[in-house]
């Protein structure tokens, strides 16, 4: 319970920080007057287009992965193709791969197609994280739906398709949320993407928080209180479905 | 083997059907990950920059670049840090997650709960972890610097000098990422068979003769993946860095990745740039390969 106190010490500090009125920003007094203030000096900024920008980005990602990841990864997981081992480790390998060697011909390209500073630019280079682990999540939560009911449908004379759609899908539904989670969680937490792709309009909200360091100066209130708006949603997403989590997060760590 | 009762055309139409669903992934792969792979090589073979872009198709010098590294004293320096920031954080980290895990490892409902508390660290986005740690290293907001001033026993700011910029970043880094080799131990705890232990037990074996002798060799394997899953990601450390040190002071804390970054986009050398994030990519490579090695050495030993 110390340690636990210890560890989560430096994070409900900037949590305090946050709703602590600007002039006693430094105390350490328990008993203060939690004040909203800071919030507010967020609200009419830029913050909430950049929050709007956040969300729009993180959610567009997820759903193209998982149109576009889904059937991939049940096509894996049923079929027998002779490549398969070939593109696990291809999948891995983008996992693997430092995002800066992304970012250069993302971002050259980019300022030849006029994607610079766009959302559907974000969506396209969060594809490189998001669309790998989809396949190889859903590919494990396919693996684990029974077959038998599967081919009861095909003799009824289901199409492959059409059983994907009515058995194994809601079959490893829970499956399919926890990986929509993890992609969210993903697109929404990159700044470095974020840092180099956009500039004003497509600004995410991590990004925006280094831009009121920068420029706006020191306001400790502000930063706290915009730190906690951007961790909220990850953190109410994690308590949500811990569970199915705990697989993504150790994807390719452990065997399945 | 097809079912019974079915047509053999059924199985090759069932493939093709399959392969369908599977195409446009690998297109799209294709294009995002495999396109631009071979646009960063074939760029770190050009002096491509900013005040000369018709140098993109310049190939005069193919390896210019790569030898340039090699005698550009701020990129070794940059690969030194980063291995000395790699090494520290992922040691503390296996330490750190390991205590935990052995901590955390009972069956109560009290605990499980406080685990998915732990996990915080993890899961909050890295641009917040680096905001947390800046006001813990900032001495005027920090409450740690002004509680050890209250004891009389003033700290400087840790992050502004250059010997100790290093070990404010290992720390906050081990802090955010300790609770993935904490997760991973923990379920390799969970499947080390119960019998051994008790048989240890009754034989008399203390704590740390159970945890030496029974416990570390089941879960030696899990430990491995985790430092090597560790060591590749820490290559990646970037907000921290931005946020905590920029680099500095000098150039104490500029990590190979961070460097790379400053020379592809606050210099506009997209060609050095892009040589440094081959060379990058190439070492990446090279760690994952060890750990499918390994992988398979102890997928066989089991």
């Amino acid at each position: 319970m110390t340690l636990l106190a210890i560890v989560l010490f430096p994070f409900l500090w900037m949590l305090q920080m946050s709703f602590r009125p600007n002039d006693d920003i430094m105390g350490y007094s328990v008993r203060f007057v939690p004040t909203m203030q800071n919030y507010l000096s967020l609200w009419t900024g830029n913050f909430p287009k950049s929050f709007a920008n956040s969300v729009a980005v993180s959610s567009s990602s997820t759903v193209l992965s998982l149109l576009i990841g889904v059937p991939a990864a049940y096509a894996l997981s049923r079929g027998r193709f002779r490549r398969r081992r070939a593109i696990a480790m291809w999948i891995l390998a983008t996992r693997m791969a430092p995002p800066i060697a992304f970012t250069i011909p993302f971002f050259l390209a980019y300022r030849y197609l006029h994607l610079i500073d766009t959302v559907a630019g974000l969506v396209i280079i969060y594809l490189t994280f998001n669309l790998a682990l989809v396949i190889w999540m859903m590919q494990g939560f396919f693996n684990s739906v029974p077959r038998q009911l599967e081919e009861a449908a095909w003799i009824d004379g289901c199409t492959v398709w059409g059983t994907f759609r009515r058995i194994a899908l809601p079959l490893a539904a829970p499956g399919l949320a926890a990986t929509a989670v993890l992609c969210f969680i993903l697109s929404w937490n990159d700044f470095f993407f974020a840092l180099i792709l956009t500039r004003t309009s497509a600004m995410t909200a991590p990004v925006a928080i280094v831009n009121f360091m920068q420029y706006e100066g020191w306001e400790w209130g502000k930063i706290a209180a915009a730190g906690t708006l951007v961790m909220l949603p990850v953190l109410v997403f994690t308590f949500l479905v811990r569970t199915y989590l705990v697989r993504g997060l150790t994807a390719g760590g452990l065997k399945e | 083997m097809a079912p019974i009762g079915k047509p053999a055309g059924w199985e090759a139409k069932r493939s093709q059907a399959l392969a369908l669903g599977l195409a446009p992934a690998l297109v799209v792969l294709t294009v995002i990950t495999l396109g631009p792979a071979v646009y960063l090589v074939v760029t770190s073979l050009t002096p491509l920059n900013l005040v000369n872009p018709q140098s993109a198709l310049d190939f005069s010098h193919p390896l210019g670049n790569y030898r340039d590294a090699l005698t550009d004293t701020r990129f070794l320096n940059s690969v030194w840090v980063q291995i000395e920031l790699s090494v520290a954080t992922v040691v503390l980290q296996i330490a750190a997650g390991l205590a935990t895990a052995l901590l955390l490892n009972a069956h109560s409902r009290f605990l499980e709960a406080i685990r998915t508390a732990f996990l915080i660290p993890m899961v909050l986005p890295p641009i917040v972890v680096a905001i947390i740690w800046k006001v813990i290293y900032t001495p005027d907001v920090s409450p740690v610097h002004r509680a050890l001033a209250a004891l009389g026993l003033p700290l400087a700011s840790l992050i502004a000098n250059a010997d100790s910029a290093i070990w404010a970043i290992v720390v906050a880094d081990s802090w955010e990422w300790f609770p993935f080799t904490m997760l991973m131990t923990l379920a390799a705890l969970q499947m080390i068979p119960s019998e051994p232990i008790e048989a240890a037990t009754i034989d008399g074996a203390s704590r740390l003769q159970l945890f030496r002798y029974i416990v570390l060799p089941y879960i030696r394997p899990t430990l491995v993946v985790c430092a090597l899953f560790r060591l590749i990601d820490s290559i990646k450390a970037f907000p921290l860095i931005y946020v905590l040190t920029n680099g500095g002071p000098g150039t104490a804390t500029e990590v190979t990745n961070y460097y790379g970054f400053q020379q592809a986009f606050n210099f506009s050398y997209w060609g050095y740039g892009s040589a440094i994030a081959t060379m990058m990519v190439a070492g990446v490579f090279m760690l994952s390969s060890i750990i499918g090695r390994l992988d398979q050495r102890l997928g066989d030993n089991a």
